[in-house]
């Protein structure tokens, strides 16, 4: 493997190079992901009917809905995990059914499930992620980076051993580690303390500053509207509406519903997503 | 700097910082398939507790057995505990440890990344060749060592590789457990009662002590096929053309279970 250029204090810059067959393909304002007309049928169900959205480069860009809206079904088809019945998915220009391993490639993802060996230490785990993603990490530099997210102390404790918040940190760098055009992030702050939310939110900004599109689901609408730049609505499967917290809430807050919904006068994000979604508690 | 784009998704324009254009790196798959088994490896050693039991009963009964190495043979014995032992690998071990792994998300994550799948399996699998070759070995060592087993090299070189192929219907039989049952726990009683069946029917049957009925069914199943040609690969002047139905059915079951276990296997148990 080549090596990867890292900076003194460990950081991933924005522009590395490795090894392996490589693609310089993409055209500055293409989308860090473009989803066209996608839907997914489990059997007779249609989980996701016609779903249509983009994230743009250096954009956070929220996903809410109910339980079973749609939300998972939808980040899995990009994500490749499941195969959509129709549809377009592109992944910094690269098609997620005729490249999927480039599309692959140029996306991060931190699943809900913190899944690594817990066999594994931090550092053993950073580096092979590292080498799936042909970025070729030293030592010192796997110390850098966990510096960068004060675990440098636990490098080589194993994963298992970590708590919930620390676990999500490493979750996260490692979503990062090869500097992906789109980092896809299911739920980041569920189970997390106030302190290492707040702080995480900060980390996902600083990826949004650097230029990563962010694609997050959440079922926080504190969350939602902190962090991100634009949210869709999903319920149902489809779409209800895609705009910046802001006009959502602008757009809807004369509606009978959404008035109904609210509770202190004021209306919130929260207001509009249950005069949206309605009020009935899903499984 | 910044970058003037539009959004599809509703028609506006957007000014956002600018957008880094990184190369995209995909490794090569050997490139990944060596990254994959370091840590596989790495896993295995750190549960070698786990891999120190599925060696144990083959050892023991070599050890116990000591007393009927002249009136069953050498080459009866070892191979009766290398099947045990590869038995073992391929229930136990290869299948609870992909169980867990699955239910755990961990090829979700992996699956995610610029991967094959084959990668994924050929490295799990790998990890379990060197469980045979290790658990092959030691038996070779504690025959010659405590029942004074010496084989010629013609034989251990033919018994090491006739354990290799008989391995494989384990691994293919683990892979169909792990394919129908989602559920670790499940897997790991199914992986457990499948073993237990297998030791006690199979070796009990072999001897003659379950009937002839019995025995003849033990004759033509994975246990008794599989103890066959390691047992003619150890002392490659038995060999006949029974062994070598014996591998063609050995073979058979390979494909078979192979086949069985990888099209009902889902990489998720969710």
């Amino acid at each position: 493997m080549d090596n990867t250029t890292i900076t003194a204090n460990g950081t991933l810059p924005i522009n590395t190079t490795a090894t392996g067959s490589s693609a310089n393909g993409q055209a500055t304002g293409t989308p860090a992901l473009l989803v066209e007309g996608l839907n997914v049928f489990y059997g007779a169900f249609q989980a996701v009917s016609n779903v249509a959205f983009d994230v743009q480069p250096g954009e956070i860009f929220g996903m809410l809905g109910p339980n079973g809206a749609g939300k998972t079904s939808t980040l899995s088809a990009i994500e490749g995990l499941l195969n959509p019945s129709s549809g377009t998915i592109r992944v910094a220009g690269f098609s997620t059914r005729e490249e999927p391993r480039f599309a692959r490639a140029c996306m991060g993802v931190q699943l809900q499930a913190t899944s690594f060996q817990p066999e594994l230490t931090v550092s053993e785990i950073l580096q092979l992620f590292s080498g799936i993603y042909g970025v070729d990490l030293s030592r010192e530099q796997v110390m850098g980076v966990l510096s960068e997210i004060n675990l440098r102390e636990f490098a080589d404790r194993r994963f298992g051993q970590l708590s919930g918040g620390q676990q999500q940190r490493i979750s996260l760098v490692i979503a990062t580690i090869h500097n992906p055009r789109l980092v896809l992030l299911d739920e980041p702050t569920t189970g997390l303390d106030p302190q290492s939310r707040r702080q995480l939110w900060h980390r996902i900004e600083a990826m949004r500053d650097k230029g990563h599109g962010i694609l997050l689901t959440t079922h926080s609408m504190e969350e939602a509207e902190s962090v991100c730049d634009r949210i869709a609505i999903i319920d149902h499967g489809k779409i209800l509406t895609i705009d910046t917290p802001q006009a959502i809430i602008d757009n809807n807050r004369d509606r009978p519903e959404v008035i109904a919904a609210s509770r202190k006068g004021k209306i919130t994000l929260e207001d509009v997503f249950i005069g949206l979604t309605g009020t009935a508690i899903r499984s | 700097m910044s970058t003037t784009t539009t959004s599809i998704a509703d028609n506006r324009t957007t000014t956002w910082p600018a957008a880094a254009t990184p190369s995209i790196n995909i490794p090569s798959p050997s490139s990944v398939f060596a990254t994959l088994l370091r840590s596989d490896l790495r896993t295995q050693w750190r549960n070698r507790r786990a891999s120190v039991m599925v060696v144990l009963l083959p050892l023991i009964i070599l050890v116990s057995w000591k007393g009927l190495v002249d009136k069953l043979g050498g080459a009866f014995v070892l191979s009766n505990c290398i099947t045990i032992g590869l038995t073992a690998i391929g229930l136990m071990g290869y299948s609870n440890s992909i169980a867990r792994d699955r239910d755990k998300g961990i090829f979700q994550r992996l699956r995610v990344a610029p991967v094959p799948s084959w990668a994924v399996m050929a490295s799990r699998i790998t990890v379990q060749l060197i469980m045979i070759m290790i658990l092959t070995t030691l038996v070779f060592i504690f025959g010659a060592q405590i029942d004074h087993i010496y084989l010629t090299a013609t034989g251990y070189i033919f018994g090491f590789a006739m354990s290799i192929v008989g391995g494989a219907v384990y691994l293919g039989l683990g892979q169909v457990v792990v394919g129908r049952i989602m559920n670790p726990e499940t897997v790991n009683a199914t992986s457990r009662l499948i073993y237990i069946a297998f030791i006690m029917i199979g070796m009990f049957g072999e001897l003659g002590m379950l009937g002839k009925e019995i025995g003849e069914m033990v004759k033509y199943s994975p246990y008794g096929t599989v103890k066959r040609i390691v047992s003619a690969g150890l002392t490659p002047g038995t060999w006949n053309t029974d062994t070598s139905i014996s591998l063609a059915i050995t073979l058979g079951y390979t494909i078979l279970f192979t086949w069985l276990g990888i099209k009902w296997f889902r990489w998720s148990s969710r």
